[in-house]
Parts: structure tokens; C-alpha cells; sequence
């Protein structure tokens, strides 16, 4: 590659340190007002700096708003859409790598598609689904932690089973056949085999559906009131027509962060892959 | 041979279930219900309702009715939205993709910060956005006027502002991921071709217009088409920035819909409005991937 001169440095380099500051600038209005008193923030010209400092807004997020009930909450679900969609996803992508069957193009077109439809579209029916099912049924759907993992795992799965495919796809056929030989039935060699090589791919896209369920906001308004309220919409209830406690929202939204940072660090690589590989793909 | 066919639709059975339960179902009946006034006095039973055709249809379009009104404000919004938060957002992407493929100190670390705003939860996001926004205690503010730029604080989540305000976020959070793809595409762009064209006398631009462009071209194709149907979901930014009733000037087909099923129990009239932006969504697909075909095949 062509060396740059030391202007085309300095330039260079000085863009980079605009491009981080302008993406790490809000993230640190966060962190440090979360660290301010309220009689900074309300009273005062707002600095980047708290000016006294302070670990209140931790002390007391949870009083204004349960806000670890719906981190528990969020917790509950968004793990049990992690373990939901590793079962069916598991399934479903060892299905379409190894064998060829009629519909399967079909199939992984539709799961494509099914990832750019809007949640508008379903959210109004999947209600009066739910309140069918527990009119018909019996079985109470909405405002369930049930509900809420068997909804999320549905949204998680088609994104799932693609990035899993291509992993498994990554995975040589040889060794399925070397197990089947070996007297392994095909559940086996997949449990027993598969599965093991397939460690980090499972594990991309278990954090992958972690995360969707902590995120996601159009479904939990509608679906959840406050027993099984989720972090996601908790963190609003810090804003009310009556106050505005923004210290406290800040404290609650670096606590809400802390799972999804170690959740991703922990498998960026493998998630970033997954994405690309749409991409460059598709 | 046949046990293995089989054994194959086993795998996916369960998956499929999940998703015929969440996805097809629901959607089919969302459209049946678009054509009847399903309102709150029969939501338990909804063959009750009466059946209006396209009354639901006519009304979406209809400027003089409050609903219809609104949606085609809507529509104007999202379109508006949609192109500048698209436009900035892949000109920021391209240009940092373009600095982070060549190697520097740090390349790493820069990378994995830019990342932050993708990995960032849409509520968390979107929340402290809301306070930067704040007219009086917040920092955006603060900084324009210290910097001298405007004189009188700006109200961005009330009023006029409220569309900028929303896009500047959205453009914040969105750009990293749109980088990362154009970085993986420029990186299978083989160093030798620059290294030719370089000898045969091409300019930098000549290079980054023929070489570059032409080899980004496949994923420059998705990822705007995943930007542009994306941007038509758009609800979480709007809802956690503003609340459900975002305002005439930041109103958004998801945040209209929402508020005409569940605040004013008018199920059918909000199928028919997440029909049309469905439909929508199927044509603007359908161009786009004639469009690139035809433009391929010159």
C-alpha cells in the first residue's frame, strides 16, 4: 500500500478522532449524567463533567420505577428465547445442511423474507390470537413470560437459522457419515457430533436471540403490562407527565446495557459474520 | 434414500410450526380482518364485525377523515425519514469503511468502537438521545450555543425539529452496521487490481469509480434494499424519543397504526394501514430488484 505523507496523517488520523468522538460523545453524556445529582442536571448548565459527584441515581433507580423487576423480567425471557431458539433453530439449520428435500430453496427463500416484514403487519391479529387462545383455550398467552419466549423465539428464529446454516454448512459432511457408520442415529450424530464442532456457531446465535428478546419494543408494549414488563420499556417510566428523573434513567440505562455489551463482546466475531455473510451473499 | 427425504422435513417441523403460528397466521388473518370494522364491541368475536370492503382501503387515503389525514402525513414523513437518514447514514459508513481498510495504529480498538451504537439497545439508545436532546438541560443545545451556531435554544422534540431530531439519532445508531458490510465487501477486493490500474495510469478517483464501486456493487445493492424496507418498520425511535403520539410533523405509519388499533380500538382500520404499508414495501422490492437487473444486464 502506498505510504501516506505527514499531512495525510495527521488528516487521517484526525478524522478517525472525530468519527470515535461522534459515536462515543453520547455514550459518555449517558455515563456521566448518571454520575450527576439532580440538582445538577435540572439546576444547572449542562457539562460534559459532573461537577459533584455522585452514586445516588444507582442507589435509588429502583425505587422510582422496579427497574431490577424488569431486568429479572427481561432476563427470564430473553433467556428462554436463547434456549427455544437454539432447540428449533439447531433443528431446522442441521435440516437444511444435510439434507436435500423438496421445498428447501422454498423454504430458506421464505425464511429471508420473513426477516423483512414489518412486526406491524402481525402485532394486531398475534393480539386477538391471544386473547382467543385464552378465551377458547384457557391457556392465559398475553402478559406470560411463555408467551413473550414463544413470540421472541418466533422472531429470532429466521435470522437463526440462516447464520447457522452457513455454519453448519462450514462443518464437513465426512464426519455425519462417520458417525451414522458408527451406529449413530441422525439425531445422535447431530447431538452427539455435530454439535460439539458447532460450539461457537450455537453460541453466536444463542447471544443473537438473547439480545433481540432484551431489545425489542413494538410486541412487549402490547403484550406485556407489569408483571412481566421488560427492561426495554421499564426505562420509560422514569418520564412521567409529573417529573423527570434523568439521572436515574441514565443509571438504569448503563445497567440496562451491561448484559447486551458482555452478551455480544463475548461472540462479535461470529454475529458480525453472520451479518456480513447477508450481505455479501444476498 | 426416502428416509432421508423425510427425515429432513422432521428437522424443520418445529420451526416451521413456531413460525406458521407467528408469522402466517397472523398475517392472513390481518388481512381479513383489513376488510370489516372490527372495532372494540366485537374483538371477541371477530365474524361479528361487520364487512365493509375497502371502506378501510378508502379511508387511508381519504384527506378529509382525521385517519386518512394523518396517514398521508405519514407517508410524506417516512419518505423524508427515510431518504436522509439512508443517504447521510451510507456516506458516513462508506467513507469511514473506506479509512478503516487501510492499516493504521489502533485499527482494532477503532473498529470495535464503532460498533457501540449497532450493539446499543433501541430503548437505552434512543432514551439518552432524548436527553441530549432536552432544549434547556441538554447538551446539544449547550453546545451549539456555546459554539455561537444559534442564538436561542432549539425545541427538537416538540414542533418542526422533532423530524431532524429523530433522524439525527437514527443516522447515530445505524450507520456502524452498513460500514462493517461495505468493510467486508471492500475487503475481497484483491490489491493487485489497484496495483494494475495504478501502473496503467489511473487517478484515485478512476480507481475508486471502477475498481472500488464495481466490486462494492453486490452489497451496496442489499444493504440498501434492507435499509429502505427497514426503514419502513421504523417505530422504536420514534415511540422511545417522543412517546405513542409522536406529533403531526414526526408521525410515522407504525406509530399511527399502533395508536388506531390500541388507544382507539380501530383493529380493522389499523390492519388496512399495515396492509397498504406491506403492499408498499412488496412494490418498492419488486422495482428496486427489476431495476438493478435491467441496469445489470446494460
Amino acid at each position: 500500500m502506498s505510504r501516506r505523507t505527514p499531512v495525510q496523517n495527521f488528516f487521517f488520523y484526525l478524522i478517525i478522532i472525530v468519527v470515535i468522538l461522534f459515536v462515543l460523545g453520547p455514550y459518555a453524556w449517558m455515563v456521566s449524567s448518571s454520575f450527576k445529582t439532580s440538582v445538577e442536571i435540572q439546576g444547572m448548565r449542562p457539562t460534559w463533567i459532573p461537577q459533584t459527584f455522585t452514586l445516588d441515581n444507582y442507589k435509588n433507580m429502583n425505587t422510582t420505577v422496579p427497574i431490577l423487576k424488569y431486568f429479572t423480567n427481561s432476563l427470564i425471557i430473553s433467556t428462554g428465547t436463547m434456549l427455544c431458539a437454539l432447540v428449533l433453530g439447531t433443528l431446522a439449520a442441521y435440516g437444511i445442511s444435510r439434507f436435500k428435500f423438496w421445498g428447501r430453496d422454498l423454504y430458506i427463500l421464505v425464511l429471508m423474507a420473513t426477516q423483512m416484514l414489518p412486526g406491524i403487519l402481525f402485532i394486531i391479529p398475534y393480539f386477538m390470537l391471544f386473547t382467543w387462545i385464552k378465551n377458547t383455550l384457557g391457556i392465559p398467552m398475553t402478559n406470560t413470560f411463555h408467551g413473550m419466549i414463544f413470540t421472541y423465539t418466533s422472531f429470532a428464529l429466521p435470522f437463526s437459522i440462516l447464520m447457522l446454516r452457513n455454519y453448519l454448512d462450514s462443518v464437513p459432511k465426512d464426519i455425519d457419515e462417520q458417525a451414522l457408520i458408527d451406529g449413530c442415529n441422525r439425531f445422535q450424530a447431530l447431538y452427539k457430533v455435530i454439535i460439539p464442532l458447532a460450539k461457537p456457531g450455537l453460541a453466536a446465535m444463542g447471544i443473537y436471540a438473547f439480545i433481540m428478546g432484551w431489545n425489542e419494543i413494538l410486541f412487549a408494549t402490547i403484550l406485556t403490562s407489569t408483571k412481566t414488563r421488560t427492561i426495554a420499556l421499564g426505562l420509560l417510566q422514569y418520564i412521567s407527565q409529573n417529573q423527570a428523573r434523568w439521572g436515574e434513567m441514565m443509571a438504569a440505562c448503563v445497567f440496562a446495557t451491561i448484559p447486551v455489551i458482555v452478551a455480544f463482546t463475548s461472540v462479535q466475531k461470529h454475529i458480525v459474520a453472520g451479518l456480513v455473510a447477508g450481505a455479501t451473499k444476498g | 434414500m426416502k428416509k432421508v427425504r423425510y427425515l429432513g422435513y422432521l428437522f424443520i417441523l418445529p420451526a416451521v410450526i413456531a413460525m406458521i403460528l407467528v408469522h402466517v397466521i397472523p398475517m392472513g388473518w390481518g388481512i381479513l380482518i383489513s376488510f370489516r370494522d372490527l372495532t372494540l364491541r366485537n374483538i371477541r368475536n371477530w365474524r361479528e364485525a361487520p364487512f365493509t370492503g375497502l371502506k378501510n382501503y378508502i379511508t387511508a387515503f381519504n384527506p378529509v377523515t382525521t385517519v386518512g389525514q394523518r396517514f398521508l402525513r405519514s407517508l410524506q414523513n417516512i419518505l423524508l425519514y427515510g431518504f436522509v437518514t439512508i443517504t447521510v447514514g451510507f456516506l458516513i459508513a462508506l467513507g469511514v469503511a473506506l479509512l478503516m481498510n487501510k492499516p493504521f495504529v489502533g485499527r482494532n480498538i477503532v473498529r470495535g468502537i464503532i460498533l457501540i451504537p449497532y450493539i446499543t439497545p433501541d430503548s437505552v439508545a434512543y432514551n439518552f438521545w432524548r436527553f441530549i436532546f432536552q432544549s434547556r438541560i441538554g447538551i446539544l443545545n449547550e453546545m451549539l450555543l456555546r459554539i455561537g451556531i444559534i442564538q436561542e435554544p432549539i425545541m427538537w422534540l416538540v414542533g418542526k425539529n422533532t423530524i431532524w431530531a429523530v433522524i439525527i439519532a437514527s443516522i447515530w445508531k445505524g450507520w456502524p452496521l452498513t460500514s462493517l458490510m461495505l468493510l467486508a465487501g471492500l475487503q475481497t477486493i484483491p490489491v493487485e487490481l489497484y496495483e494494475a490500474a495504478r501502473i496503467d495510469g489511473a487517478n484515485a478517483w478512476q480507481c475508486f469509480k471502477h475498481i472500488t464501486l464495481s466490486y462494492l456493487k453486490p452489497v451496496i445493492k442489499t444493504i440498501m434494499i434492507m435499509n429502505i424496507l427497514w426503514n419502513f418498520h421504523a417505530y422504536n425511535q420514534f415511540v422511545v424519543l417522543f412517546g405513542r403520539n409522536p406529533g403531526i410533523h414526526a408521525e410515522v405509519p407504525n406509530t399511527l397504526i399502533m395508536r388506531e388499533a390500541f388507544d382507539n380500538y380501530n383493529y380493522g382500520q389499523g390492519s388496512a394501514l399495515s396492509v397498504i404499508l406491506m403492499l408498499m414495501m412488496l412494490v418498492i422490492t419488486v422495482v428496486y430488484q427489476y431495476f438493478f437487473r435491467v441496469r445489470a444486464e446494460e
